[in-house]
């Protein structure tokens, strides 16, 4: 029984970040029509700009992820001007394709500067964990939760309370003539791919302390959103957060009850893809 | 030839069709016309099968395809024409007319294909344009593109969705005279459209939607006498 | 159309050139880039139906597997065709499943695709896992050109297949699938099985090169065969090229592969940066490819002259 309490916990608390994560790539999906598949690279950036703050000048990956959230919200924003833009009215396969080569490039990128190696924040209170009624869990991966909490609360409430969230929203319900994009919703689209990128570098400072950073850590990131995502409903925001909880429950379940289940961890953002597009596929016919 | 039984299609509550029934006649050309949003373009979306109805049936030739595949009602010789011309733009012309006439009907040869698509593209008068891009076309030349592809799959019944719309008065008398001959090679028309002079010189028969509803059917004078059909217009209108 | 046949023949006399001390390397080389090139001209042939496959890698790597494990009861021919067989069957699970709905769904399940059959490898036990998997060579290692003419015969048979279908009525359904979907079903154009038939077509001929990169290699491993490299080689090669052409494909593939081999003597980690911004270039500014150059230099299509419409 404590186990499985146990287990579940650490589901719930893992799926802080995959809500974050895959929010950042309904977004993108949702409002600028782009299935971005160097997302988990954005993610990568966001945990190296935690680590080299942290290795460099020792500063405390809170600053950190900070810094990382405005960087990597620049890098999105430039990747989304230079690249996205000029395809928008491509055909998708050659939408995907770029998306695709960013993603090659960025990870192969910091191979080529930071070689394979992972490297981990390790602030004093990295290790320290909390017991509670016969549970325990770590400080930093509870902190990480409540703060995705927290951001998604913000995220939801500028989407749906302030103006400029009204603009996104009224963007998303109605691309459908690329070619004829107004300025406004240029400078929509630019900040959707920007704050899409900002959350997906958020969860990498959050993954450079309770995981690791190594050009490689976004690319599992990038799977598990696309899982997430399919699994809400390409573009649907709110979907997400019960998605990532499903898939992140789903994972750590696995883990604990699946004989040698560390590494089949790894294949069950497969079987829910599959299985709910199969779902998908027959439904409507 | 075609014919709908009590078909019916919601969207999220808004009800585009309800309970509509009609028939095609062999070697008939049926108008159906109605103000804007009273679901014209979905009975058409329905009968050519990219929509499914809710309820109601949808008859061909004495078989049923109420929930047949667009490409199935195809083989079975349903020809459509889209009202906004979606030509397929990397290939030419030519190329554009091969995909309905080798598909459209089931075991056309090459050799066929080529007589089809000539025909289709003499009879539009596309032929001096056969070998240019489908993507660079004017909007008359996109409008015969449409025609001449949907007349290639060789229909016996050609849904024509407002392939006259943005057209000048002569050029849609030229239209006129083409779905007659069209009509005179054996093959059934229903259209969409909203230029009545087109309309009282080309339909047999006329079918008023409103609201997603058949409010009255008959000859051109019949319907045009029709006061359900004046409110409908009128009432909109004013 | 007459430089592939150009290119074929030099194919089939390069072993005999007086290459000297090179030989060796360069027959190497050639074989090496003989079946990413294959591998290239089958992912096109699924991308003519305008669908992305980040799959390839996985069904080279099951080919290369499958192959692998049945050569020693098999022969080299059968087990190269059973290698093929097993890409094909699990390309037809994977379409049944996400064919029917929206391109980014199959790009999305494909990539999950070659994640997890790269996990199952590492996890079986017949494969040798990470530790990998000894395969014996081509024919019993009995004929020293053994290996170069196999693959120089899956490269053949990937031109004249490329060749073949699209000069094929099914090129007419896969370029309406690709630029209309819903049009070209109202057209009569079966498009799921167009997409299926061209998925099954491809990854048949992944699985046949992946095979043959088995008996070449002599050596698998999941982070080689299996790797997302190969899936990037498959895709970069035609964009570079130019996509839905097979001299695209064949010339962006011995290209590429050549300077692949340069740069990995350069660079040992990393190499693959340079295919991300190819990628990359490609589509912002040559999305025709290189067959563009070309076709331009050649016979360039006479400017449409603009014209009145009569009416």
């Amino acid at each position: 029984m404590e186990l499985l309490l146990q287990t579940l916990l650490n589901g719930v608390l893992a799926a802080g970040v995959y809500a974050l994560v895959a929010s950042g790539l309904a977004l993108a999906v949702g409002v600028v029509g782009i299935v971005n598949f160097a997302h988990g690279e954005f993610l990568m950036i966001g945990a190296f700009v935690s680590y080299l703050l942290f290795a460099a000048r020792g500063i405390d990956p809170w600053i950190g992820l900070g810094v990382a959230a405005v960087a990597v919200f620049l890098v999105g924003a430039i990747a989304y001007y230079g690249l996205i833009r000029p395809v928008l009215s491509a055909p998708e396969l050659n939408q995907m394709l770029l998306t695709f080569g960013l993603s090659v490039l960025l990870q192969n990128l910091a191979l080529l500067l930071f070689g394979a190696d992972t490297r981990v924040v390790s602030p004093p209170y990295q290790g320290t964990t909390l017991s509670l009624g016969g549970l325990s869990f770590g400080v930093v991966p509870f902190a990480a939760f409540g703060l995705s909490v927290l951001i998604l609360l913000g995220l939801y409430w500028f989407l749906g309370r302030t103006r400029m969230g009204f603009a996104v929203r009224a963007v998303a319900q109605n691309r459908l003539a690329p070619g004829l994009l107004g300025i406004e919703t240029q400078w929509v689209y630019l900040l959707a791919f920007g704050l899409s990128a900002a959350l997906a570098g958020i969860a990498g400072a959050m993954l450079s302390v309770m995981l690791y950073a190594s050009p490689t850590v976004g690319f599992a990131y990038t799977l598990k959103a696309f899982a997430i995502v399919v699994m809400a409903g390409l573009g649907n925001l709110r979907g997400v957060l019960w998605a990532a909880l499903i898939l992140a429950l789903a994972e750590a379940l696995v883990s604990t009850y699946v004989p040698g289940g560390g590494g089949w961890v790894e294949a069950v953002f497969f079987l829910v893809i599959f299985g709910v597009l199969i779902w998908r596929s027959w439904r409507r016919v | 030839m075609l014919k709908l039984s009590g078909v019916s299609k919601t969207f999220g509550g808004l009800k585009a069709v309800q309970g509509v029934s009609l028939e095609v006649r062999q070697g008939e050309i049926l108008a159906v016309i109605g103000p804007n949003g009273a679901g014209k373009s979905t009975l058409l979306n329905l009968i050519s099968g990219l929509l499914t109805p809710d309820s109601g049936s949808i008859e061909f030739l004495g078989a049923d395809l109420t929930r047949a595949a667009p490409e199935v009602r195809a083989w079975r010789g349903l020809g459509r024409a889209f009202q906004i011309v979606q030509p397929f733009p990397e290939m030419n012309v030519r190329e554009n007319l091969m995909v309905g006439a080798l598909y459209g009907k089931p075991g056309t040869s090459f050799g066929r294909a080529n007589e089809v698509v000539d025909r289709a593209l003499e009879l539009t008068g596309l032929r001096p344009k056969a070998e240019h891009p489908a993507g660079e076309l004017s909007l008359l030349e996109d409008k015969r593109l449409e025609l001449a592809r949907a007349l290639a799959t060789q229909p016996k019944l050609l849904l024509l969705d407002e392939v006259m719309a943005g057209l000048r008065p002569a050029e849609a008398q030229e239209a006129v005279v083409l779905v007659r001959i069209i009509r005179e090679s054996g093959v059934s028309v229903l259209f969409i459209e909203h230029l009545m002079p087109v309309v009282r010189a080309l339909a047999d028969r006329v079918v008023v939607m409103d609201y997603g509803q058949v409010i009255a059917q008959g000859s051109y004078a019949e319907v045009a006498g029709n006061t359900k059909v004046r409110e409908a217009y009128l009432g909109r209108n004013a | 159309m007459r430089l592939v046949f150009v290119i074929l023949g030099l194919v089939l006399v390069f072993p005999t050139l007086p290459l000297g001390r090179w030989q060796a390397f360069t027959l190497d080389t050639a074989q090496f880039a003989f079946i990413i090139t294959a591998l290239a001209l089958s992912w096109d042939l699924l991308a003519r139906t305008g669908q992305l496959s980040l799959a390839h890698g996985a069904f080279f790597g099951l080919g290369a597997y499958a192959a692998g494990i049945s050569a020693p009861q098999f022969g080299t021919v059968p087990a190269l065709l059973l290698g093929a067989a097993v890409a094909a069957c699990s390309s037809l699970l994977l379409g049944l499943a996400t064919l029917r709905l929206q391109g980014i769904y199959f790009a999305i399940a494909t990539l999950a695709f070659s994640e997890v059959m790269r996990t199952l490898v590492l996890k079986a036990g017949f494969t040798g896992g990470a530790t990998g998997l000894p395969v014996s060579p081509a024919f019993g290692g009995t004929w020293a050109l053994g290996g170069y003419y196999l693959a120089a015969a899956v490269l053949i048979l990937s031109v004249l297949t490329s060749l073949g279908v699209g000069r094929s009525r099914l090129s007419y359904a896969q370029a309406a699938s690709r630029q209309g979907e819903a049009v070209a079903r109202v057209l009569g154009v079966p498009v799921v099985r167009v997409k299926l038939v061209s998925f099954l077509l491809s990854s048949a001929l992944a699985g046949l090169a992946g095979g043959v990169y088995a008996m070449k290699t002599l050596f698998l491993s999941p982070y080689d065969a299996l790797s997302l490299e190969r899936a990037v080689e498959a895709l970069v090669i035609p964009i570079f090229g130019g996509l839905y052409t097979t001299l695209g494909p064949l010339l962006g593939g011995l290209l590429l592969v050549a300077l692949e081999t340069w740069l990995r003597l350069e660079i040992k980690d990393g190499y693959l940066v340079v295919y991300g911004l190819i990628l990359i270039l490609a589509i912002l500014f040559m999305p025709r490819g290189l067959v563009e150059l070309f076709r331009a230099r050649g016979k360039a299509p006479a400017k449409p002259v603009r014209e009145e419409p009569r009416a």
